[in-house]
């Protein structure tokens, strides 16, 4: 079972924005779904189906973990609420640096104007 | 719960039972504030698709993600084999079922292949040309006259060249006919004229000889005519068909000097076979000329009124069609600001793909029938995967046998998959023998302006198409029969012993596969109903000439030894009065350019006021007529009369105009003796009366009006008209050889080529819309023959497991008829649901087809109601079998079984 956080990446774009989702606190899943579209200013729409299959893959590799009892707010008890694990902080900070390290590769090829160009 | 939260609770079913328990319920709420939300913003039914599609992958996802251990293991490779082997053996113990099955597929995979091959061949496979995404097109536009395709002058195509430098070539082309003569019999060629850099541009090397070269292309002497003393000579190069045809392919013609149209002409170099001037269908070029010539053009003299050029440049590496739209852009702003024509016409210059240009108008076509056959595929998909369900309902005992002697539901599913991928496979066989004959069929019926026809068949891209097409299918078919196969209730089907049917959930989803596959045959059916429609409204079109007993015809004028307008006038009189005086010849007349010939002759005309305010101008397109032209084409005379020899004699400014212009110059007046201004010979404009009104002549295709036209006698466009039209009570092609013996006696050296009844033409013009007409039209039968016989498979299915039921209800005194009734009503329940679903999909998916149509729109109520009806009737037909069969159980057998 690996638990170096490198032996997890890549992510699959919905598994990272679950997690950058859960960044901020535990969150059921509509709210995670809605933090997703709002950060993407509505060009991502992630349909339930797609969410609910990750949030239960994330769950199988010890990233995310459901929740005992409701959260703040006097949320909903029918709801289900996800919060990051240790690991699955470490995993997603592990894709960040990732991603952060094929952005650097683009902009020194001038993919994105900037240093690198000749 | 509302219809669609009741749906997406059925699909959630997809989901393994642990992964609904906990998410169901949240994933409903979701949805449901969703689809509020997307209703809200009018994009309803668009959430509903997707919605749909989100579920069924990740639910079937996320099922095979269960298994994957499942179906990893289960003994290596070598177990892989042996299910192999099983599965075939399967097939072959049951070769009925096989049967059917495979032909369903192979009609459904053999359609795909064969529609993919077209695909392949014109929109997707690269154009035969180095580099052929760096090619592109220039039009000429006036948009404040709605004109999108215009040609180029050449003093315009210079400064676009040496301005461009986002270009690393920019050439031009045009295309015409003249005679060769000498060195045996006259034949008239297609000729395509090319500045001297247009095969370097395009990357074309010939396969003998030299390609040519600047010197090819520099202009005579002002005033010199070709072929006169003192004249430099053409260069040409011989295109590989003709060299064959005329030459004999000797290679000793390198060199040689031929006679075109009177001057010489040496031959410099041959193409290599293959090589056509591919330009899309606006340029109206000939895509096949017989040889090539380097155009001795003056562009320091040629003036800017006179267009003819067609642009073809490359760009150079990594510019985009955007950077090379904004420099022609600038240059176009600087030539119209140095033209008040230009300015007034709102001149601009488009740059667009090669490719794209090329196939625009074909596209829509294709498209549409791609969509057609993978409904077709989809619709034998779901055929087989009903015959499937039924099938595993009598192997429940089989599978739980297995299962009870350590089959893990896994190895029963790849168990169950392996035999639809081998059904699938089988039918992919039988597929491609069907495309092959397909394709020669779709080329026989194929459009006449369906470009690189040469590059259809069947090659490695389309034989990988197939075969994915063909795994696909199966898991599409084989899925969920397989789910349904190996899983379950194992000790209950067990004890049950697969007698009465399995549960309600397969009932559920055979009667979905039905609803959803009548859906997608009624989408077909109704764009074969809507090609219909079109294809009615094109047939009673009236074109404005009668194209029934005319025989046309070209006759190149080797202008060489008939230089002057007079010369070529006398010769033309000589020609009709000839040619009109052969027993059975009514009328024969000549125009320049016929219509429905793919020519082009157009430019201004406008009021009076145009003089003073240039915005008055409007394009009409100019046809130079010989007297009787408007007799012999059958066109009705509305007003004032037709031209006489009278007017071709002193060439007076006199013209005919078609209803067209008549109304929007002179709304509600007689047009005749009024005057207006013409801009078609002469550098300005100049005024000419009208002496008559004809019905407007459909000219560029038979499905839009098109342009309004002015005709003019021939002599005052200097004798041009070349192609003539023969009107004859016999059949027009008995006379073809008195009008050859005619035209040999008036000049030896004069050929008559593109023979042919003008009511080819009519036909070619509707082309397009026979070829999608026929096409969707048998795609639409299949789909309609495979949904009925599910139906009918269902509905069989479903009365042999009722027949206990019914024969108690007959003993209880149920009549025939309400028996009759009560299957028949549940087929058309099924068909109903199905028509409702396949009215709104065709309701959001005929707008596609909006180009192909002629005469009614993508919704056309008449088309939808229609077909719908016809769809219920045969549906009910398919109910009725089972059902009559169902009225005739004998209660007392029926109760005896079991």
């Amino acid at each position: 079972m690996g638990t170096n956080p490198e032996d997890m990446l890549p992510l699959t774009p919905v598994a990272f924005e679950v997690l950058l989702a859960l960044t901020a606190g535990a969150a059921h899943g509509y709210a995670i779904l809605r933090a997703v579209e709002a950060r993407s200013a509505g060009t991502v729409s992630l349909h339930a189906g797609t969410l609910y299959r990750a949030l239960a893959r994330l769950v199988d590799a010890g990233l995310i973990e459901e929740m005992e009892g409701r959260a703040e707010e006097g949320g909903d008890e029918r709801r289900r609420y996800y919060a990051l694990t240790p690991l699955g902080r470490s995993v997603a900070r592990a894709e960040a640096l990732r991603l952060e390290a094929q952005v650097g590769a683009a902009r020194a090829h001038g993919l994105l104007g900037g240093a690198g160009s000749p | 719960m509302t219809w669609p939260e009741r749906l997406y609770r059925a699909l959630l079913r997809l989901y393994p039972a642990a992964f609904r328990l906990r998410h169901a319920d949240e994933m409903t709420r979701v949805f449901r504030e969703r689809l509020a939300d997307a209703s809200a913003k009018g994009s309803g039914v668009r959430y509903l698709l997707e919605t749909v599609w989100d579920v069924v992958v990740n639910g079937v996802g996320e099922r095979l993600w269960a298994l994957r251990d499942d179906l990893r293991g289960g003994g290596g490779m070598d177990g892989w084999v042996k299910d192999a082997r099983y599965a075939l053996r399967t097939l072959i113990k049951n070769p009925g079922f096989a049967l059917v099955a495979i032909v369903t597929m192979a009609l459904g995979i053999g359609a795909n292949t064969a529609i993919f091959s077209v695909v392949r061949g014109v929109l997707l496979a690269p154009l035969p040309y180095d580099e052929p995404g760096e090619l592109v097109v220039l039009w000429g536009e006036m948009r404040n006259r709605d004109v999108l395709h215009f040609p180029s002058s050449p003093p315009d195509y210079r400064d676009y060249r040496d301005r461009a430098d986002l270009f690393e070539g920019l050439s031009g082309v045009f295309t015409f006919q003249i005679a060769l003569t000498g060195d045996g019999e006259p034949e008239q060629l297609d000729v395509a004229a090319v500045t001297s850099d247009y095969l370097t541009v395009m990357g074309i090397q010939p396969m003998l000889g030299r390609g040519f070269v600047a010197e090819d292309g520099v202009p005579n002497e002002p005033g010199v005519q070709p072929g006169a003393p003192g004249a430099l000579p053409t260069s040409v190069i011989l295109s590989h068909p003709f060299w064959q045809q005329r030459f004999a392919g000797d290679p000793g013609v390198l060199g040689r000097t031929v006679a075109l149209g009177g001057a010489p002409a040496e031959i410099v170099g041959v193409m290599p076979p293959g090589v056509t001037l591919l330009m899309p269908p606006e340029a109206a070029l000939e895509a096949r000329p017989d040889l090539w010539m380097a155009a001795r053009i003056d562009f320091a003299n040629s003036p800017r009124n006179n267009v003819f050029l067609r642009l073809v440049g490359r760009l150079r590496d990594g510019v985009t069609l955007q950077q090379a739209q904004a420099q022609i852009d600038g240059i176009a702003a600087s030539l119209a600001a140095d033209d008040q024509v230009k300015t007034t016409a709102g001149y601009g210059m488009r740059v667009g793909s090669l490719h794209t240009d090329l196939t625009a108008q074909v596209r829509p076509v294709i498209l549409s029938l791609f969509g057609a056959v993978v409904f077709v595929l989809l619709v034998a998909c779901a055929n087989v995967s009903n015959l499937l369900l039924a099938r595993a309902s009598g192997r429940t005992r089989e599978m739980a046998v297995r299962a009870a002697l350590g089959g893990s539901r896994g190895r029963l599913l790849r168990q169950l998959m392996l035999e639809s991928v081998l059904l699938s496979l089988a039918g992919a066989v039988v597929g491609v023998a069907l495309a092959a004959g397909g394709i020669e069929l779709l080329l026989a019926l194929r459009p006449d302006d369906l470009p690189r026809v040469q590059e259809v068949g069947l090659d490695g891209v389309v034989l990988g198409f197939t075969l994915a097409s063909a795994v696909v299918a199966a898991l599409i078919f084989g899925l969920i029969p397989a789910m349904q196969g190996s899983g379950g209730a194992l000790g209950e089907a067990l004890k049950e012993r697969g007698q009465i049917g399995s549960g309600r959930g397969r009932k559920v989803l055979r009667n979905a596969v039905v609803v959803g596959e009548v859906s997608l045959s009624l989408v077909l059916l109704i764009g074969a109903g809507l090609m219909v429609r079109s294809f009615v409204a094109l047939s009673s079109v009236e074109p404005g000439y009668d194209a029934e007993g005319l025989l046309a015809f070209n006759v190149a004028v080797p202008f060489a030894s008939y230089p002057q307008p007079s010369d070529r006038a006398l010769l033309a009189d000589e020609i009709q009065r000839r040619l009109s005086e052969i027993p059975g010849v009514t009328a024969a007349s000549a125009a320049f350019p016929l219509p429905l010939a793919g020519q082009l002759m157009n430019g201004r005309y406008g009021p009076g006021e145009a003089l003073t305010d240039p915005e008055a101008f409007r394009q009409a397109n100019y046809r130079a007529v010989l007297p009787g032209y408007f007799e012999a084409m059958g066109t009705r005379l509305v007003e004032g009369r037709t031209f006489t020899r009278a007017d071709m004699a002193d060439s007076l400014p006199v013209v005919v105009v078609d209803q067209i212009l008549a109304r929007t110059l002179w709304p509600g007046t007689s047009a005749v003796g009024q005057r207006f201004l013409i801009r078609a010979i002469s550098p300005e404009p100049e005024w000419v009366e009208v002496v008559g009104v004809v019905e407007h002549q459909r000219s560029e295709s038979l499905a839009v009006e098109g342009m309004e036209t002015v005709y003019i006698p021939d002599r005052f466009m200097g004798s041009l008209a070349s192609s003539w039209v023969v009107r004859s009570s016999l059949d027009p092609l008995s006379l073809v050889p008195a009008v050859r013996a005619e035209l040999s006696r008036v000049d030896g050296d004069m050929p008559l080529a593109d023979v042919r009844l003008f009511t080819d033409d009519v036909e070619g013009a509707m082309g397009a819309t026979r070829f999608a007409l026929t096409l969707i039209g048998l795609f639409g039968a299949i789909a309609l023959a495979l949904a009925s016989v599910g139906l009918y498979g269902v509905l069989s299915y479903l009365v042999r497991q009722r027949t206990a039921e019914i024969g108690v209800r007959m003993a209880f005194g149920a009549e025939a008829s309400s028996i009759l009734g009560l299957v028949v009503g549940q087929g058309l329940g099924l068909a109903g649901a199905g028509v409702a679903l396949g009215l709104v999909a065709a309701s959001l998916l005929t707008r596609f087809m909006e180009s192909l149509l002629v005469g009614v729109t993508p919704t056309d109520p008449l088309t939808f109601g229609g077909i719908s009806g016809v769809f219920l009737a045969v549906a009910a037909l398919a109910s009725w079998l089972p059902a009559r069969r169902a009225s005739r159980v004998d209660p007392v057998v029926a109760l005896r079984q079991d």
